[in-house]
């Protein structure tokens, strides 16, 4: 384990502990303790990466290989949002207000542990802490949907946990040790690769369903659709993310793929990468539902990171990490505009809203800025990781590949702006005749949201100072 | 500031500074325009005086060097198109038949301004800056001259026509400076270029067609009497009369004398496309029953004569291509001068409806009876010198036919201006014109100024012919022989027998027309074969704009047309088609289902499990 980012995982862990304790008699405090601990850990964090003198020393200052330290960012501002922006969404009855809280500071530090982690067996022990947290959490409201979704959330992701701690063993039994840096200089040297490879590719299979990669994506839908609004952001954003993503982005750099030892891995993740980008945009456009089809719009953007790990060149992983964070940031934001049009609608039917962006201006204007960022439209912070992507691919000699990226790319502007026309433009439904703009604190984080897409896009020459030095320290 | 950058920079500037002031201003714009044209005269006389001038400096990012030379024939151009600058800025200041005054001055100030530049440009990109300038405000001017329809439709026809020929000359130059390896006019006439090969003939072909569409010539002539009845008289004196008759035969001098060595081929090509200009115009120029538009055919007809000249590519042939070229622009700008006083005065161009002026308007009348026996050759004015000099030179290549051609050029002519003097100025005064008065004085004054020219370079053809034509020649490095003097030899007999023939045949032309001026033409408009002939140049099926505009552009649309919404339909439907057919069948196959999602799964990783074990 990484020891220096010990403490962003112990925390939350604490407060998660306390949490039930201290707010038996006053629930609000459960709202105020989860929110101080995230808020606390972000400030810590932005002390660390953001001073002046370490932007201008290039973060060579920064401990570790400096993607943990990136993740573990995403993962407080994530949960930030989501915490804050929960506590004046739950209603005032919900009975376990002090679990749902636990669960994500929980999750936090399952995620922490996640990112920091150094050995296989670590990691897998914290994305089995990650899951059952997220199955309770899909249920928090007691809606059938919520159960559906869970249920199929737990059963179809079951087999990924079988085929991690097969992986495992095969690679304990072949490899004999666990270690990242084990498997690092074995791919590095000449030994035939036989055995190993094959324990890493099934571990990475585990991952793929982990990460909803099409066609192990089919749970991903049902469980964004049915879970309780705001943790649709939380597992969308970044629970799956840090479960199924990361972990692949992190086999593809130990197993080396920009130097071809495993050809056969590597050309299939790709291929899985762009089949999820096509199935996933397609199927957006013909969903009726706002939050189903932000679903397949996250199972599509997922594609896009997988490609470009299975690529596995440095400047594709650093599309790919930037994609990661860029994905987290504007997901976040619709999910959470998607949870504050339930609230004020009372449905997220796409065919029974419309025109919302008169009586809700502040949910329209950030649900466009993150569209355009997701459909990677200049100058936001999703133009620059696409921008990577499809430079690192074309420049691999992949056009073909390239070609469909941007293609698809198109596409998915096409389905945000129906989602947009449907929703936010054209005449009022009377779904949407008293609707309200949501209070400011529920516009609070996709506000700050928006702005850190805004702020990505336009910094990013300091954003790519970053992320270039982690590429070059996870692939050295 | 180097003098030579007056007559381009000054123009210009006030120009735009016209444009700031208001509209209901009484004189402050005329007398802006009249004091810049003024200076710019000034400017361009000293020019003219001193030693050869010139002015170079790098430019775009200094690959090509921006280069003016005033050499001699640069700067009689020069004079020449300020001169003219001023006597229509003068003309105009008090003619309310312009259209609006603050843009009027400011087209014209433009046209002067670039006129200059494209007359003093060594450089032949610079020369086509300035030549392209003119096109813009070639429209501008024909498009605000009178704010209807009409106008506009003109203006676009001018800008068309002129605009292809202007890509013409675009290429020409690009293979010119090619071949040649520099864009240098001056350099290049060190060492000119001959005709011996394809791409040379291309580039000069088309400089060719720059050069004589410019100046109006035979079959780029087209928009010339659209203007006529859609513009004003005074752009009509000043652009098509003086400018671009100055400018083309000018670049028309440079490319065949200056640029190139032609052979004899080429000379034929030349003195046939003369030839041609001078009859077609002239014919059609003889049957007109509008005042502007027959001068503005003969504005056509004249560009023959100094083209012809120019071809003849002997040295008495080319001085009087270029002397006829400023006699022209000297006597067509006062016809047309003479045309916009009698508008102004009359209210009416139709010459069914004019006569008798000439007792109510001496002055005016007086300059047109100059102008036009000018402009008809008879001895001692300007235009027999400058046409005896052409006819030399024609001889002189022992093609006796363009001989003929041009006289019967020049009967025609002068048939045409006797109808056109008789139908204005004498016969009987309508009832509805007892009142007319003389023109104001700041109309007479520009055209005095120019009969006298006529008058003077026709007593004294010396002075011209020595101070501006063989300067001009030598500076191109043509030898030759003295040009002017009266010769009473047999040219001046034919000259007799065309005026004689002329006069006959108006005779005829009365007498059958019942004594009406206006119809003194009708036996040659209606004889057999001619009349048809007529009827169809009416109908403009010889207008080569007008027969693309009408049947090639239609079609050529309508196919863009279809080819359009072929790509519109495969951008369009077929996209949103495959996405739709895709997009449902995903989401009818997501459809909740646990055991299928289930044997997905399992299914998809079994292969995925072979796969990565090695199964190929």
């Amino acid at each position: 384990m990484d020891k220096g980012l010990l403490a962003y995982l112990l925390i939350p862990l604490l407060s998660a502990v306390i949490i039930p304790f201290a707010s038996r008699n006053r629930p609000k405090l459960a709202d105020i303790l989860a929110n101080v601990t995230l808020l606390a850990g972000l400030a810590n964090l932005a002390w660390l990466a953001l001073r002046p003198s370490v932007i201008a020393g290039g973060f060579a200052d920064i401990p570790g290989d400096g993607l943990a330290l990136l993740l573990v960012g995403a993962v407080y501002l994530v949960a930030l949002c989501v915490t804050f922006f929960s506590a004046w969404f739950i209603g005032e009855g919900l009975p376990n207000r002090a679990a749902y809280y636990s669960l994500i500071l929980v999750s936090v530090s399952a995620m922490c542990g996640v990112v920091t982690s150094t050995d296989f067996f670590t990691l897998y022990v914290f994305i089995e802490v990650l899951a059952v947290t997220s199955f309770a959490l899909i249920t928090t409201d007691d809606s059938g949907a919520g159960l559906e979704g869970a249920l199929k959330y737990f059963f179809l992701t079951f087999p990924a946990s079988a085929l991690i701690i097969i992986g495992i063993a095969v690679m304990m039994l072949s490899l004999g040790n666990l270690s990242f840096e084990s498997l690092r200089f074995f791919m590095a040297s000449d030994l035939p690769a036989g055995p190993v490879t094959f324990g890493a590719a099934l571990m990475l299979l585990g991952f793929i369903i982990k990460a909803g990669v099409v066609p192990f994506h089919t749970w991903a839908p049902d469980a964004y659709q049915g879970a309780y609004a705001p943790v649709s952001a939380h597992l969308a954003g970044i629970v799956t993310k840090i479960s199924g993503v990361y972990a692949i982005i992190k086999m593809a750099t130990l197993l080396r793929f920009f130097d071809g030892r495993a050809q056969a891995l590597s050309e299939m993740l790709m291929f899985l990468g762009l089949l999820s980008i096509v199935v996933g945009a397609l199927a957006a456009l013909k969903q009726k539902d706002l939050k189903r089809m932000l679903a397949f719009s996250s199972i599509s953007q997922v594609g896009y990171i997988v490609l470009a790990a299975g690529l596995g060149t440095p400047l594709a992983i650093m599309g790919a990490v930037f994609h990661l964070i860029n994905h987290a940031t504007f997901k976040t934001v619709l999910f959470l505009n998607s949870a504050s049009v339930e609230k004020s609608a009372g449905t997220t039917d796409m065919d029974k809203l419309g025109g919302l962006e008169h009586t809700m201006p502040w949910t329209s204007w950030t649900s466009i800025v993150a569209l355009l960022s997701t459909a990677g439209v200049p100058p936001l912070s999703g133009f620059w990781s696409k921008l990577i992507i499809i430079l690192a691919l074309w420049e691999a000699g992949l056009k073909g590949y390239a070609v469909l990226a941007l293609l698809f790319s198109i596409v998915t502007l096409a389905y945000f702006m129906m989602m947009q026309k449907k929703v936010f433009f054209g005449k009022k439904t009377p779904a949407s005749e008293s609707s309200p703009e949501v209070c400011a604190p529920l516009l609070a984080p996709v506000v700050l949201m928006s702005a850190v897409i805004v702020a990505l896009g336009l910094l990013f020459p300091y954003f790519y100072t970053y992320v270039r030095m982690v590429a070059e320290r996870i692939l050295l | 500031m180097n003098i030579i950058l007056i007559p381009i920079v000054l123009p210009l500037v006030t120009a735009l500074a016209l444009l700031l002031i208001c509209e209901k201003t009484k004189y402050l714009k005329e007398l802006l325009a009249i004091g810049a044209a003024a200076v710019s005269l000034l400017a361009a006389a000293s020019i003219f005086l001193l030693p050869v001038q010139s002015l170079s400096c790098a430019w775009l990012g200094g690959g090509i060097t921006f280069t003016l030379v005033a050499d001699n024939l640069s700067a009689f151009l020069l004079l020449a198109v300020s001169l003219f600058s001023l006597a229509i800025s003068v003309f105009s200041s008090s003619n309310p038949n312009k259209g609006p005054a603050k843009w009027f001055f400011f087209n014209l100030l433009m046209t002067q301004g670039f006129a200059a530049g494209a007359a003093l440009a060594d450089n032949m990109l610079a020369m086509l800056f300035f030549w392209e300038g003119l096109l813009v405000f070639l429209y501008t001017f024909i498009a605000l001259s009178q704010n209807n329809h009409a106008a506009r439709r003109t203006a676009m026809k001018a800008f068309l026509i002129n605009a292809a020929t202007d890509l013409a000359l675009l290429a020409g130059v690009t293979i010119t400076a090619y071949i040649a390896g520099t864009m240098s006019m001056s350099e290049i006439s060190h060492n000119k270029l001959t005709l011996d090969y394809g791409w040379s003939i291309f580039a000069y072909v088309l400089l060719l067609i720059g050069a004589v569409s410019k100046a109006g010539a035979f079959p780029f002539h087209t928009w010339i009497p659209d203007a006529a009845t859609d513009s004003s008289a005074a752009f009509m004196a000043y652009v098509p009369a003086a400018i671009d008759k100055l400018l083309g035969i000018y670049f028309l001098a440079r490319a065949s004398i200056y640029l190139f060595t032609l052979n004899g081929t080429m000379q034929l090509v030349l003195m046939t496309l003369g030839a041609v200009t001078i009859l077609v115009a002239v014919m059609m120029a003889f049957v007109q029953k509008d005042y502007k538009r027959l001068l503005s055919y003969h504005a056509v007809s004249q560009t023959g004569y100094m083209i012809l000249g120019i071809g003849t590519l002997n040295p008495i042939g080319i001085a009087g291509g270029l002397f006829h070229m400023i006699n022209h622009a000297t006597y067509k700008s006062c016809l047309f001068m003479t045309s916009g006083s009698v508008e102004r005065q009359a209210g009416t161009t139709d010459l069914s409806k004019l006569g008798g002026l000439f007792r109510a308007m001496p002055i005016t009348g007086l300059c047109f009876l100059i102008a036009a026996a000018a402009i008809s050759g008879i001895a001692p004015l300007n235009g027999f010198f400058s046409k005896e000099l052409v006819y030399k030179g024609t001889l002189d290549t022992g093609y006796t036919v363009f001989f003929l051609a041009a006289e019967l050029g020049s009967f025609l002519t002068l048939a045409s201006f006797l109808k056109l003097g008789h139908s204005v100025f004498f016969g009987e005064r309508p009832e509805n014109l007892k009142d007319t008065k003389e023109a104001p004085f700041s109309m007479l004054l520009p055209m005095l100024t120019l009969a006298g020219i006529c008058v003077a370079f026709g007593f004294g053809a010396r002075l011209p012919t020595e101070w501006l034509i063989s300067p001009a020649l030598t500076g191109m490095g043509v030898s030759h022989p003295t040009l002017s003097g009266f010769h009473f030899d047999k040219l001046y007999f034919v000259s007799v027998i065309v005026i004689l023939a002329a006069v006959m045949n108006h005779m005829i032309g009365l007498a059958l027309g019942g004594g009406k001026a206006s119809k003194s033409s009708d036996h040659i408009h209606y004889a057999p074969v001619l009349k048809e002939t007529y009827a169809m140049a009416e109908r403009r099926v010889f207008d080569l704009y007008e027969v693309l505009m009408d049947r090639v552009v239609p079609a050529v649309s309508l196919a863009l047309f279809k080819v359009d919404r072929f790509f519109d339909w495969a951008l369009d439907t077929v996209p949103s088609s495959l996405g739709g057919f895709f997009g449902g069948t995903s989401r009818s196959f997501h459809n909740g289902s646990y055991p299928l999602y289930m044997a997905l799964t399992l299914a998809c990783a079994a292969v995925y499990i072979l796969l990565a074990g090695g199964l190929k």
